[in-house]
């Protein structure tokens, strides 16, 4: 119903694309920031990440290096090997510098003369008889600590034993080991490491020295725990081992078979000649959720200008669909009235053309009834001055003269009144009359008529009639007239009747005769000048053509009506409305 | 009939020079007056003329005027007995109004310049002014002349003469 009231105009696709084109370029900006958000918070993380990387792996450094150089300057401080073999100074390095498992000196003889704690110690253990003396031999050779890497102790731990060898005046004297447990490191530095993610701890040869997360194996080589297909992540690993610090990322199935993308940062701990390297790892999903609350900010930003766009747009296709309509309506209003005002002037044209014909017929009837008397006088006048006739001959003349001049006067003086009557100009001079009175005025008038056609006229009115007030002379001028035309029409031996009906307002004047009457279709017309049914018949009984239009004129314009009732060849009725 | 009836009459008083009136009318069955009327409109010689007008008064007038001149006159009030009249009278000469109800001067013009054995008898038109457009345009239904009323006595008379001049010739 709706699509069905909007007519599709160019303006409203128009509006509806460019509404389409700005959702999509928002939405289309949204996704993008949103990447470029998501970038920018993943970098933040990582260099955060790679920050606490560093933290842990400089603080593991410097705890091993401090213990290193505790042993080393005790190692050249002395000016020889005093008598105890170092075990005093054993003792307090031990308890004020917390870290050690446990510190010995072994003598140049390669056994084991001193130490602290006693309970780690295995007193009068010698090297060479237990083929374990070749970085006992190393670090004489070289003249420098050596570090071994992680290396399984009898208490089945990982242990990282140091040998500082201690040179008298360039003499030999032996070595001082120290043994620094990894899970005593571990635990001092990673284990506190409370953030989610997992942390852990390799040498450079990859071996696994803590995982916090537990899924690698201590002691294990890395290479040999993770899945050799992850080349990524193998990858990784490499560059973490052979590199000082970075960052990558790796997908690492779980157990159950699920698939997990981790960002992981590496920082190198340089321990003399050891080298290994802490890594965080944590999953991105972390930086996803992290983000998350940006998307949901930007999903309702673009949800709500997507809103408000669609409102705004509809808003705009509803106005322009309003003042289309309001438009249409006003072209359609503008294009009615001039139709009709066209259609107005049209009928006015019409009936101007009418008029103008009726005119020139009126014209031209006038012209030809006032032309005929005068042919016959002339005709008459011309004769009667040249001949000499017989006086009979000339009296007939001289009459038909009159006779003409008479009704040539009748046709003027109708002529004027009909001109009168139809300009309006007819002026009334209405007087107290008695009605009955001008009825016997009337019918006297027209009695040489009456008795020259052997009609009779009745009057059968009351003679207690009220007065009315009315133009007399006109008045019986319309008796007249309607009497005339009675008589006329009427035979020989008929009869003409005048009566009335009076009611409230009007008195109803009835004239009926028992005449030819008047055709059914013919009624109304005639009413108009100049209409005669037979104008042959009516020239026979003499008229001008105008009566009937005189007398309709002046019972109109006293505020009256008349009609006339006709059944043909039985006579008929002409009724009058008079004001009293 | 009637032409019959004129040859009948004729027929007997070249058989019977010394016939009375009396005789033809008890020999034809007829009245004795209409024997009277007839044997004196055969010998009439005087020229004949129809006035077609529906205008008594007009007609009349005409009609007085015109036998002073001493032309014998029929009249005719309408275009149907024109016709009827040109048909029985033979008239020398038609003066026929334009302006009459039913059939008018014009439509009676046409009809008898049609008519092969009416053709020849002069029509002088009386038109009013402004009833026919111009004089050519009467002249070219047929109509021999054409004067407009109210016309001079002495022109019409003239050119009555004028016509039947004209056409005896």
């Amino acid at each position: 119903m709706f699509a069905k009231q909007i007519r599709w105009n160019p303006y409203i696709i128009v509006v509806v694309v460019a509404a389409i084109f700005v959702i999509g370029t928002v939405v289309f900006l949204g996704i993008r920031s949103n990447s470029e958000v998501k970038d920018v918070v993943e970098q933040q993380f990582t260099s955060q990440q790679m920050l606490l990387s560093k933290q842990i792996s400089r603080g593991i450094e410097e705890f091993l290096n401090e213990k290193v150089l505790l042993i080393e300057i005790m190692a050249k401080q002395e000016s020889q090997v005093p008598p105890d073999h170092f075990a005093s100074n054993f003792k307090t390095i031990y308890e004020e510098s917390s870290g050690f498992y446990a510190i010995q000196f072994i003598n140049e003889s390669g056994t084991v003369v001193s130490g602290y704690p006693e309970d780690n110690l295995p007193l009068g253990y010698n090297l060479y008889k237990n083929n374990q003396s070749w970085a006992f031999e190393k670090v004489q050779k070289d003249k420098k600590t050596y570090i071994t890497g992680g290396v399984q102790m009898f208490e089945g731990d990982l242990g990282s034993f140091t040998w500082v060898p201690v040179f008298h005046e360039g003499e030999f004297k032996g070595a001082i080991l120290s043994i620094i447990k990894v899970s005593d490191v571990t635990g001092r530095f990673l284990e506190s490491y409370a953030p989610q993610g997992h942390v852990y701890l390799v040498d450079k040869y990859g071996m696994i020295l803590y995982d916090s997360s537990y899924k690698l194996q201590i002691g294990g080589k890395y290479f040999d725990l993770v899945n050799e297909s992850n080349l990524q992540q193998i990858n990784t690993f490499q560059e973490q081992i052979n590199g000082t610090e970075g960052n990558g990322k790796y997908f690492e199935t779980s157990e159950d078979g699920t698939s997990e993308e981790r960002i992981v940062t590496y920082s190198l701990i340089k321990w003399h000649n050891q080298k290994w390297s802490v890594g965080i790892t944590n999953p991105v999903s972390d930086v996803d959720s992290l983000i998350r609350s940006v998307y949901i900010i930007q999903g309702v930003f673009i949800g709500v200008s997507g809103i408000f766009i669609f409102v705004g747009s509809m808003w705009v296709i509803l106005f322009l669909v309003k003042w289309n309509k309001t438009l249409e309506k006003k072209v359609a209003s503008k294009t009615r009235e001039i139709k009709q005002s066209n259609e107005l002037l049209q009928s006015a044209n019409i009936k101007l053309k009418e008029h103008n014909q009726l005119k020139t017929e009126f014209v031209s009837i006038v012209s030809h009834e006032l032309r005929t008397p005068l042919t016959a006088m002339k005709t008459s006048a011309e004769f009667l001055k040249d001949d000499n006739c017989d006086s009979s001959v000339r009296l007939e003349m001289l009459d038909l003269i009159i006779r003409n001049i008479d009704r040539q006067t009748r046709m003027v003086s109708d002529l004027l009144d009909i001109s009168r009557i139809e300009s309006g100009k007819i002026k009334f001079n209405p007087e107290i009359t008695n009605l009955y009175s001008i009825v016997k005025l009337s019918v006297k008038n027209v009695d040489s008529l009456s008795k020259e056609k052997g009609v009779s006229i009745d009057v059968n009115l009351p003679e207690d009639l009220p007065h009315i007030k009315t133009d007399k002379d006109k008045l019986i001028q319309v008796f007249v007239n309607l009497l005339n035309n009675a008589l006329k029409f009427t035979p020989k031996g008929g009869n003409v009747e005048i009566s009335s009906v009076e009611s409230d307002h009007i008195i109803e004047v009835r004239i009926k005769d028992t005449g030819i009457g008047i055709a059914p279709g013919l009624l109304d017309r005639i009413f108009d000048k100049f209409y005669q049914i037979d104008s042959t018949s009516t020239r026979k009984v003499g008229g001008s053509g105008l009566g009937l239009a005189i007398t309709k004129g002046i019972i109109e314009g006293q505020g009256g009506s008349i009609r006339v009732e006709s059944t043909q060849g039985k006579g008929c009725v002409f009724i009058f409305t008079l004001v009293k | 009939m009637k032409p019959q009836i004129d040859k009948d009459i004729l027929d007997l008083i070249e058989q019977q020079p010394d016939i009375t009136n009396k005789e033809i009318a008890h020999t034809l069955s007829l009245p004795e007056n209409m024997i009277k009327d007839l044997l004196e409109e055969l010998s009439d010689t005087r020229q004949k003329i129809l006035i077609v007008d529906d205008e008594l008064d007009a007609l009349t007038a005409l009609k007085i005027a015109l036998e002073a001149e001493n032309y014998n006159v029929v009249e005719a009030a309408d275009g149907l007995s024109a016709i009827e009249k040109v048909k029985s009278e033979k008239p020398d000469i038609v003066l026929l109004d334009l302006m009459m109800p039913e059939i008018d001067g014009i439509e009676v013009c046409k009809r008898l310049k049609s008519d092969s054995q009416h053709k020849h008898v002069p029509i002088i038109m009386l038109t009013a002014k402004g009833e026919i457009n111009d004089k050519i345009e009467g002249i070219e239904i047929g109509a021999d002349d054409y004067v407009t009323k109210p016309f001079n006595l002495n022109e019409l008379k003239a050119r009555i003469k004028m016509v039947l001049r004209r056409s005896q010739d």
